[in-house]
């Protein structure tokens, strides 16, 4: 976390409109900086400006209104700056970054400072459930692959584990046959998630399963859990913890 | 459209070599169950393992698998399993057939039903 003194702004100016592998930049960007580590980051879009190439754009007029300017800001501690900001140049192919010193006159977070040092779903033990979710691998969810969004939604929720399995042949709902022709191209198969945890975890996610999966087939089925081993959490990482179970019925 | 049902589900282990009539044996048993009009069937291909006999399958490298061990599993209400297994008896020479009771949720984006559970 953010010390208060001394400390360094970094601000990006891009366009609107700039990507990075087929993503907008800024998103790019903004994932950059937080899976390393930068303690915050805000992007704001400009209703107006122009930059380098002297031409206007502005949202009162529909004809100039694309490539509307965005500005990337984020204070972090001259290290970390420095550590980053090789890469940020390369992101940035296009802008301006500027570095300024400032003082963080207070930087506080909230409650949730303190990690729990273990996770959630620590103890699992005896009888637990296994839900498995098939999917075909081309379902989306709000421009992302739906098994991707149903993993990122179980990690949030503390489910213990989930796997995803792809299906090299099959069917579902559709009747359709997903067959993969070449195992590089396998693109439009079906796919499986396996999720184990305690029968109130998994019921309770149960409802966002219902929001986000249109096609599909869900599928619960009891298990015995023989051994559920983690790692111990080394300072602030969050351990992934590795769950086994044992199917019985 | 949402529909929540007991039903049953089989977890079939054999090889990746094992043939029926000359056709891949996983891909015999996913045409069969779409014949009988089975909800769900899916195979997966394993990086490693053994199964019955001695012989060990493990893929050496995952684009040349020699004999990989493959699971297929089949969901779908007691009776429509009950007409897959005579069938699947007389196509599997070497394998292993799990059964187990599961509760299901099916989510379809059409109002029609497929197969009506009981």
């Amino acid at each position: 976390m953010l010390q208060a003194g001394k400390a360094t702004k970094v601000i990006v100016y891009l366009s609107d409109g700039a990507t990075h592998h087929g993503v907008p930049l800024y998103a790019s960007i903004l994932d950059f900086l937080f899976y390393r580590g930068i303690s915050g980051a805000t992007v704001t879009k400009g209703i107006a400006g122009f930059g380098a190439d002297h031409r206007m754009h502005s949202s009162h007029s529909v004809e100039i209104s694309d490539r509307l300017p965005i500005k990337i800001e984020f204070i972090e501690n001259r290290e970390k700056v420095d550590a980053i900001l090789g890469k940020l140049e390369e992101l940035v192919d296009s802008g301006v970054i500027e570095v300024q010193e400032t003082t963080v006159a207070k930087s506080v977070q909230g409650a949730k400072a303190k990690k729990p040092t273990s996770p959630a779903h620590l103890k699992i033990e005896g009888k637990a459930e296994m839900m498995r979710i098939y999917l075909s691998e081309e379902d989306q969810w709000n421009d992302k692959p739906l098994y991707k969004a149903l993993v990122e939604a179980m990690r949030a929720n503390d489910i213990a584990g989930v796997t995803v399995y792809r299906g090299i042949l099959g069917y579902g709902a559709h009747r359709r046959l997903h067959k993969d022709k070449s195992l590089l191209s396998a693109h439009h198969g079906s796919v499986m998630l396996s999720a184990i945890d305690s029968s109130e975890k998994l019921r309770a996610f149960l409802p966002l399963v219902d929001q986000m999966v249109e096609e599909g087939l869900v599928v619960f089925s009891g298990v015995d859990i023989i051994k559920y081993a983690y790692r111990a959490p080394d300072a602030e990482q969050s351990s992934v913890p590795s769950g086994s179970g044992s199917v019985s019925a | 459209m949402k529909e929540q049902f007991t039903a049953r589900m089989l977890r079939i282990h054999f090889g990746e070599d094992d043939k029926w009539n000359g056709q891949p044996l996983h891909e015999a048993i996913v045409l069969k169950c779409k014949e009988l009009g089975i909800a769900e069937a899916i195979v997966f291909r394993g990086i490693d393992g053994y199964g019955s006999g001695t012989r060990t399958r493990r893929t050496f490298h995952w684009l040349h698998s020699k004999d990989a061990p493959m699971q297929l599993s089949i969901i779908d209400t007691e009776e429509q399993i009950a007409k897959l297994t005579p069938q699947l008896d007389a196509m599997i020479e070497e394998g292993l057939i799990a059964a187990s009771t599961v509760e299901v949720i099916r989510y379809s984006r059409t109002a029609e039903k497929i197969a009506a559970p009981a």
